[in-house]
């Protein structure tokens, strides 16, 4: 069963009333005697429906005007319907009323007939040339009674006209005086007490002397003859009198003269009414014409835009789609073709949007992944490269970063190269990988030194090929620090070394020593000249060694002792300064560059200890410096980025800088390129530096060296706590 | 230039066009009209009765219509209101004379009759037949004792052709002419009754 909207089922009534009132309309120009009444109604309901409908198309297409103004979807085409079911519509319509309209107008006329006309008037003018013959006769016989009465009067008058009536046969007799007035009368019909005073007209004519006669047609009694003759009075042709005789005309006669005068007058009022007719008609016509005309329109409007709607749904769904508003659903639309599409479409878009879905959950899945990776790389002290295929960096760790001391994120997309070419130190790192990566192997495992701007590092390298063709392959390194395992393993080492040494070298010099002094002093006095020099130049030497000997032994004891720290707030530029003071009478003449920063926060740490540590430095820089002019600088700063909670100090020369086979043991004991260095100085500082969890670094600048010390401001809690124990 | 004329030239022929069209029209027909020219109410007898004189006049559509066998009706009313100073005047009494006019085309007469009772008369033309309908004497109102109250009174009168009894095709366009739409202007005169 076809569904139809409520719009429509109204339509369909509304169809049905303007047939009915269509219908009604036609029946009443026929003049019927039932719908006659109703036709001025009818004609106006029509014209109020008329402007209705024509309201109802105006505002159509106002409205397709609008639409295609903006251009909707489906306005065009709603527009091509329209003009065609209009053009449809309209055309055929106008040619039928054409014709209707020439039909009709020659249809009515040919009802009237010139012969019937003629006809007619031929049978008027008859009648009335029949009558006029009775007329003159009864003019005549009116005439002679006029005479019989010359010379009656007063009383007799009555009498004599009631005679003269009976006489010649007339139905009313009047005598009237010369201005009308009614002398006296006599009437076959007592009813009628008064008879009617004639025309004015009339009685100027008499009064002219010209008798009338003529026929005078009487409600309810016939056709009659009406003459009036002057009646001369007895006393002379001076006073006139008037006669006046009505005389009915014979019932046969008047029978076919009343028909002649019917047909005639019907005639003539049909032929009259012709044109009103012919008006009447082409008006009905005309409407019917227009309303159906009109109501076509109208239909046409909501047919178009219902056989329009599901295409202009369907362009408006695939706008969306297009526009990325997957999952959109289209009204259902019927089941034709238009309504399988509309179905299809709906089908189409719902996929859309589950694909459209999963890729989203995947993508998400993805995302969730990476953020976890990520977090993953980022805990980890490891540092992590990956490179892509073509070998420019695609991700890394912030442990990668800080381990090479280079803003990887600056290279991402690159290759090292290109990062190598901004940060020099990057360099060997840089080719050492793509040597690497450039090699056969899937996967490789190396160790490396690398300087970086914040000294030379020890990397334990691995790299493996990633799995997967074209952009998805690529290299991965993993790197670790062990510059501070190696250098804990020979400090560890060397402690060890230290404490047994002094502690094996120790017993034996108190004796030897002892024993050189008694030699001197038991037998150097028996012996005299050159021997006795010997033995005391020997003796001295063995007790000035041994002092040497125990003052190394000392120093090696207190390197290898554990240490016990008293921290407090120390002011490190105040140290500096004290000092650098202790410094500036030194038989080198030494030039001192201070760069302290100012409000340089407190630092808590063994004031004893830093002190020696400064010592160390400032006696280290001064050795390295040898002949000429020595220059120190020393620069304190508050430590940035992710040494923000520490203080910095650089001790910097004007030496030849570190031996380059040297920098790798630089801090270990018994480690000096200077002639008269102790070899501890540079193994205490850095034992220090540990001590107060600091960081201690060294590398060659250009024209000399440069060791810098990193110590926190606050000390951990649990290396003050072994302290104090 | 060919295609130019100088404008007193177009004016000319513009005014000829006029006149040829004016000339060309038929004489514009002489239209219609009711009025009522004169009332006279007075009492006799404890009668109220009204004297009057009416004009009319058909037009020559209506006169055409009628001597094409066309029947009209024309109809008098009048009433007697009584004023009211307070409100519109109270109607007392609302009275109406139809007559239907005729031409009778063997008689060639005009036939006025008055439809309530079936008196007719017949005229040789159509002005004496307008001129007896116009002419009214003692038209009858009212008794004073069918008066329920005395005072200052309104009588009124007026005439009209009456449309609905013309032909069915003829109502149409009789709807729309002005030349059909004939009626008086109420003329109204006072009457103190006692």
């Amino acid at each position: 069963m076809i569904r139809l909207p409520r719009q429509g089922w109204v339509r369909i009534v509304l169809s049905v009333l303007l047939i009915l009132s269509l219908y009604l309309l036609s029946a009443a120009t026929e003049n019927t005697a039932r719908f006659g009444r109703l036709y001025l109604w009818l004609l106006l309901l029509n014209g109020v429906v008329l402007f209705i409908l024509l309201g109802l198309i105006v505002n159509n297409l106002w409205q397709l005007t609008r639409s295609l103004r903006l251009r909707e979807a489906g306005s065009r085409l709603t527009l091509r319907l329209m003009a065609l079911f209009v053009v449809l519509a309209v055309l055929p319509g106008m040619v039928v009323y054409g014709f209707s309209m020439q039909f009709l107008q020659r249809g009515v006329d040919s009802w009237f007939d010139v012969r019937i006309e003629r006809a007619l008037d031929d049978a008027l003018t008859l009648s009335q040339a029949s009558l006029d013959q009775r007329m003159r006769d009864m003019q005549q016989r009116l005439e002679d009674a006029a005479g019989e009465l010359s010379d009656v009067e007063g009383e007799m008058v009555p009498i004599t006209l009631g005679d003269l009536r009976a006489r010649t046969g007339a139905s009313e007799l009047v005598l009237l005086g010369e201005n009308g007035r009614i002398i006296a009368a006599s009437s076959i019909d007592t009813a009628n007490i008064l008879p009617h005073r004639p025309e004015e007209s009339i009685l100027l004519q008499l009064r002219q002397g010209r008798p009338y006669v003529g026929l005078d047609p009487i409600e309810n009694a016939g056709l009659h003859i009406r003459a009036l003759v002057q009646a001369p009075g007895p006393s002379g042709p001076s006073s006139k009198r008037i006669l006046q005789g009505l005389f009915q005309v014979s019932p046969r006669m008047n029978d076919l003269a009343d028909e002649v005068e019917t047909a005639f007058s019907e005639y003539r009022e049909l032929a009259y009414l012709r044109g009103p007719l012919k008006d009447s008609f082409s008006l009905t016509l005309s409407l019917v014409l227009l309303l159906s005309l009109l109501f076509a329109v109208w239909s046409a409007f909501y047919l178009a835009r219902r056989l329009v709607a599901p295409v202009s749904r369907l362009a408006e769904g695939t706008r969306a789609m297009a526009a990325g508003e997957y999952g959109t659903q289209l009204p259902p639309g019927g089941n034709d073709e238009l309504g399988f599409l509309v179905r299809s479409f709906n089908d189409m878009s719902q996929r859309v949007a589950e694909v459209r879905d999963a890729a989203r959950q995947s993508q998400a899945l993805v995302e969730s992944q990476r953020a976890y990776l990520e977090t993953v790389l980022g805990r980890l002290s490891s540092g992590v490269l990956a490179l892509a295929p073509d070998g420019s960096l695609r991700t890394f760790n912030q442990a990668a970063s800080a381990i090479l001391s280079v803003p990887l994120a600056e290279g991402v997309g690159h290759p090292l190269s290109a990062l190598a070419a901004r940060y020099p130190n990057f360099g060997p790192f840089a080719e050492w990988v793509a040597g690497h990566c450039q090699g056969n192997a899937n996967e490789w495992r190396a160790e490396l030194v690398i300087d970086t701007s914040e000294g030379r590092r020890s990397l334990m390298c691995s790299g493996a090929v990633l799995p997967g063709e074209g952009d998805s392959g690529g290299d991965v390194i993993v790197f670790d620090d062990v510059t501070t395992l190696i250098q804990a393993q020979r400090d560890s080492a060397w402690g060890e070394v230290a404490r047994r040494l002094a502690h094996e070298i120790r017993n034996p010099l108190t004796p030897i020593q002892l024993s050189a002094e008694r030699l001197q002093h038991k037998i150097g006095e028996g012996l005299s000249g050159d021997q006795a020099a010997l033995m005391q130049r020997s003796t001295e030497t063995i007790i000035h060694q041994v002092e040497a000997m125990k003052d190394m032994v000392q120093a090696f004891s207190e390197y290898a002792r554990p240490p016990t720290l008293r921290p407090q707030a120390v002011d490190l530029n105040r140290l500096v300064n004290e000092v650098v003071e202790l410094y500036r009478g030194e038989s080198e003449q030494p030039t001192f560059n201070l760069a302290l920063a100012a409000d340089l926060p407190r630092l808590e740490a063994d004031p004893g200890r830093l002190r020696q540590l400064l010592n160390n430095l400032l006696r280290n820089a001064l050795e390295a410096a040898g002949a000429g002019e020595c220059q120190v600088s020393v620069e304190t700063a508050e430590g940035e980025g992710r040494y923000a909670d520490m203080l910095e100090l650089h001790v910097q020369d004007n030496g030849p800088g570190f031996a380059e086979s040297m920098l790798n043991q630089l801090f270990e004991p018994y480690v000096s390129t200077k002639p008269r260095g102790s070899g501890l100085g540079l193994a205490i500082v850095k034992k220090i530096v540990e001590e107060h969890n600091g960081m201690i670094s060294a590398r060659n600048v250009d024209g000399g060296a440069r060791i810098s010390v990193r110590l926190p401001q606050r000390m951990a809690s649990d290396t003050r706590t072994g302290d104090s124990q | 230039m060919a295609f130019t004329m100088p404008v007193w030239k177009s004016i000319k022929r513009l005014a000829l066009a006029l006149g040829l069209i004016l000339v060309a029209t038929p004489a514009i027909a002489q239209p219609g009209e009711f009025s009522v020219d004169e009332i006279n109410p007075r009492v006799e007898d404890n009668l109220l009765a009204v004297d009057a004189r009416i004009e009319y006049a058909l037009g020559d559509t209506v006169i055409e219509a009628l001597e094409n066998g066309v029947e009209l009706v024309i109809t008098q009313t009048l009433r007697l209101e009584r004023k009211r100073w307070w409100w519109s005047n109270a109607t007392v009494i609302n009275q109406q004379r139809r007559y239907r006019l005729q031409y009778h085309a063997i008689s060639r007469r005009y036939v006025l009759t008055r439809l309530a009772n079936g008196d007719s008369r017949s005229f040789r033309n159509l002005d004496s037949l307008l001129a007896r309908l116009g002419n009214i004497e003692a038209w009858p109102v009212i008794h004073d004792d069918q008066l329920n109250a005395s005072g200052h009174y309104d009588v009124v009168l007026m005439t009209q052709l009456e449309l609905d009894t013309l032909p069915r095709l003829l109502r149409t366009v009789a709807l729309v002419n002005a030349d059909w739409k004939l009626r008086s202007p109420s003329v109204s005169h006072s009457v103190v009754l006692p």
